[in-house]
């Protein structure tokens, strides 16, 4: 289990660190981080994942309104829990890769709320943008000290309507609904 | 037993593609009512493989049943006049929605945009561009046609049973060759 590394007191607790009064740049440590993603089939859950192409994250422990995060997601990469869900997701009817190969995310705005933070953004879809709000949270990877924020890991969790972005093949057999996880693993840039 | 058909006999090879297709046929329809009116989840999902897998088997099958027939000509309906015509005509329908239904199904199934698998292993080439229009109309193509067959499939089974009754031996030429 990875040390939750709550994001509104982390601030007090890393008070000691010379580095942590302003917004520090991550670079993505694209091979140790994922997303993932499930939806409802039938009785069933269809699983699968979206490589990261890149994730720009400036996170901001005193003032966590100054952060920010955009992903980038490389569709044509994507794969899925069995052999057709693959095509039908890459497929026109769904998130059409050929027309539109990078899914991303841009934040808006972010305010803390409990042990995360709220991640205001818009998600982009087959070239649809549309409002979503994920829920951050930040841990400490494992076998990084207390208080070192060099290495983090950053999970931004969250649903959509697929329909909202005209994804909208198979809705008579898969959940119009996604849980959307992504995993990024980050560290410190310098 | 002969092989070939002559012009009062049904040969061997025409008998066995006919008993073989009916069962594959009516087998088809009935796995096809049951995956349209399913669930569909991961653990039924492999019944649209075998419908595919079956359905483009009766297509290959009837393709080689036209050949042979032109090779060795079936022998005639027993009947005269119109009723021989209207009969020929009816079996002449029977063929084409034997080739309409298959072909309305792989269409579908290649505009849907998921691949179609022969016995879960080769891919088959798609007969049309992938549309959900495409994909909508080649169904409701598949589904009028098979029930259209169907429904002629029952009328041809029941003109043959009376004519048997009847005396003529039509059955009785379909099972074992000569009347
Ligand atoms: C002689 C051959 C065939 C027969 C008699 C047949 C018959 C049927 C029937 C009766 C249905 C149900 C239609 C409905 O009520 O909506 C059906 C559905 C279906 N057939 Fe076929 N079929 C044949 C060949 C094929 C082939 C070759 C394919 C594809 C390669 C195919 C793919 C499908 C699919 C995907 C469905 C399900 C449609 C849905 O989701 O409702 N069929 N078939
Ligand atoms: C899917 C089901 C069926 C199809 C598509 C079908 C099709 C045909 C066709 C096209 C012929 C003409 C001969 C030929 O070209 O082979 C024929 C003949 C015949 N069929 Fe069927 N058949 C089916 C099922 C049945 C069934 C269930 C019976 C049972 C009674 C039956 C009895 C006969 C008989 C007795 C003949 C010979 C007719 C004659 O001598 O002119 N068929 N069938």
């Amino acid at each position: 289990m990875p040390v939750p590394f709550r994001f509104v007191l982390a601030a007090s607790i890393l008070l000691a660190l010379p580095a942590s009064a302003a917004p520090v740049a991550y670079d993505l440590e694209r091979d140790r981080s994922s997303v993932t993603f499930e939806t409802d089939f039938g009785p069933d859950t269809i699983t699968g994942s979206i490589p990261l192409d890149s994730a720009d994250l400036t996170l901001d422990f005193d003032r966590v309104a100054n952060s920010r995060v955009s992903v980038a997601l490389d569709v044509s990469g994507a794969t899925a829990s069995f052999p057709f869900a693959a095509q039908a997701l890459k497929g026109p009817k769904v998130l059409d890769a050929r027309a539109h190969p990078q899914m991303t995310f841009q934040s808006t705005s972010v305010q803390a709320a409990g042990d995360g933070a709220a991640v205001d953004g818009n998600l982009t879809i087959r070239g649809v943008t549309q409002p979503v709000t994920l829920r951050a949270e930040i841990y400490r990877q494992k076998g990084t000290a207390v208080g070192d924020r060099s290495h983090l890991t950053v999970r931004l969790t969250g649903k959509v309507k697929r329909s909202a972005f005209g994804a909208t093949g198979w809705s008579d057999m898969v959940s119009d609904e996604v849980r959307i996880i992504i995993t990024a693993r980050i560290a410190a840039k310098g | 037993m002969a092989l070939r058909n002559s012009p009062d006999s049904f040969g061997l090879i025409s008998r066995l593609i006919h008993w073989g297709m009916a069962l594959l046929i009516l087998s088809l329809i009935a796995l096809g009512l049951r995956i349209s009116w399913m669930e569909p989840s991961l653990s039924n999902l492999w019944l649209y493989g075998l419908h595919k897998t079956m359905g483009l088997s009766a297509f290959g099958l009837v393709l080689f049943r036209i050949l042979w027939h032109l090779i060795s000509p079936p022998p005639g309906p027993l009947a005269t006049g119109w009723q021989r015509l209207f009969i020929k005509a009816w079996h002449w329908t029977l063929y084409a929605l034997m080739i309409a239904t298959p072909v309305a199904g792989w269409a579908a199934s290649s505009a849907s945009g998921i691949d179609t698998l022969y016995a879960g292993t080769f891919v088959v080439p798609p007969l049309v561009e992938v549309s959900e229009r495409a994909e909508f109309v080649w169904f409701i193509l598949h589904e009028i046609f098979a029930k259209t067959l169907l429904g002629m499939v029952i009328v041809h089974m029941l003109a043959a049973v009376k004519r048997e009754m009847g005396g003529d031996g039509t059955l009785t030429r379909m099972l074992r060759g000569r009347a």
